[in-house]
């Protein structure tokens, strides 16, 4: 799933002067021709070989935050989620609050976004 | 009569001594479509390069700085160690190599090749070294050396030299802005095991594992606050065979707990092949306990 971000911009010069960031960003600039600018994530850049490191034990999620970013992830609503789990609207909020702290994001999209950035670094296979 | 040289003229006199003397080793490598990367010769018939630049091509054209060329095939390639070793088919007879014993501080060249064999070279310093590390990629590396030079991406897998003119090692891309060696000492090796197996036997268990918070009510019990959850299994490999499933959350491997990835990479080295090790591990609220052989990856 690519990284998507939808700029709402009205004004054809502004619209313009983005695409041109983005591009200069080495992101590739989808449908550029419609009023959104929708910003899709190309091949993530080639990482080098990197280190072995320990994960800073508060960022850690839970194995019930591990299910409730999956969830959101699969584009379940927070009832929708509540459901499956079999746990509370209340303790999905909480979990999500939770997330988005140890995730560093402020909204859903950008926790999914940063979930599956995180998966790919911390999966190990041994 | 010639006016004695200043500091700077001695200085890259020397410099350019010593590349005069190592180029013969750079290689360029390239596959059919012309895209090359650099390695070096390792013995007359190996080439050694990074395995992280390279494809999966049959067969690799090598040409070297004075023109020539020789076809060569992939014998083993490891990325955890980002060593990969080619044969050739045609030897390319080189001096030995003798190591070097990098020093903080100390003048290092990275050699690399161009597309068509002709060599290029950068120069720093040993910026740092450290002592032994794991990649995430579960090799064993013998030391921690980071240059401070840049480095593109044709000229990684080229070879890196100190002032001697020793070998230092294999210039790597670490990651984004960092220029690794993988030492000398690694190379030496690895490379047996590539030749002989085409891959490094380590350990395996084959299970892939995240990072998580061990559920509160069985801290106290568990002993450790961060475990591994398993998101999946190979099919028929030790952790699967033991009995382990998707959702057990992993504490501990043969009493080492899963917090101490480096410890536990070390545990699963080449040589505790065939071991059997006990994995506790929570499922369903209780913690219980198995045992599994450690086996070599497939």
């Amino acid at each position: 799933m690519p990284l998507l971000v939808s700029v709402d911009v009205a004004d054809e010069q502004r619209r313009t002067t983005l695409t041109n960031l983005f591009e200069a960003a080495g992101y590739r600039v989808v449908a550029p021709e419609q009023s959104d600018v929708i910003v899709s994530d190309t091949k993530p850049p080639r990482r080098g070989l990197e280190e072995l490191t320990d994960w800073p034990a508060q960022s850690v999620l839970t194995p019930r935050e591990l299910d409730v970013i999956e969830a959101i992830s699969a584009g379940l609503s927070n009832k929708a989620i509540a459901r499956e789990l079999g746990i509370s609207l209340h303790t999905v909020k909480f979990h999500i609050e939770s997330l988005l702290r140890k995730l560093g994001a402020r909204t859903r999209a950008e926790a999914v976004a940063k979930a599956m950035e995180r998966r790919k670094k911390e999966t190990v296979e041994l | 009569m010639n006016a004695p040289l200043n500091d700077l003229q001695s200085l890259s006199q020397s410099v350019e001594t010593v590349v005069a003397a190592t180029k013969d080793r750079v290689v360029a490598i390239r596959n059919a479509s012309r895209r090359h990367v650099s390695g070096f010769v390792w013995q007359p018939d190996v080439v050694v390069t990074s395995e992280q630049a390279m494809g999966e091509r049959d067969e690799y054209e090598i040409v070297t700085a004075d023109g020539r060329s020789s076809r060569a095939q992939i014998a083993g390639r490891d990325a955890g160690t980002n060593i990969l070793a080619l044969r050739l088919n045609d030897r390319i007879d080189v001096s030995s190599t003798v190591a070097a014993s990098p020093r903080i501080g100390s003048l290092a060249l990275a050699l690399a090749a161009n597309v068509d064999g002709s060599t290029a070279v950068r120069m720093g310093t040993v910026r740092s070294v450290g002592d032994r590390w794991f990649s995430r990629s579960g090799g064993r590396i013998d030391q921690r050396i980071a240059l401070d030079i840049r480095l593109q991406r044709t000229e990684e897998g080229g070879l890196v030299v100190d002032t001697a003119g020793a070998l230092i090692g294999m210039s790597t891309l670490g990651r984004p802005g960092e220029v690794l060696a993988i030492p000398t000492a690694t190379i030496e090796r690895i490379v047996p095991q590539l030749l002989a197996n085409g891959r490094v036997m380590r350990g395996w268990l084959g299970v892939a594992l995240r990072p998580v918070v061990v559920p509160d009510a069985l801290i106290a019990q568990a002993g450790q606050q961060v475990a591994m959850m398993v998101m999946s299994l190979a099919e028929q490999g030790p952790a699967a065979q033991a009995g382990v499933t998707a959702g057990d959350i992993l504490l501990t491997i043969d009493g080492i707990a899963l917090r101490d990835m480096r410890q536990l990479l070390a545990r699963l080295s080449e040589d505790n092949v065939g071991k059997s090790v006990e994995l506790r591990l929570i499922r369903g609220g209780h913690i219980i306990k198995l045992d599994a052989q450690i086996s070599s990856r497939p």
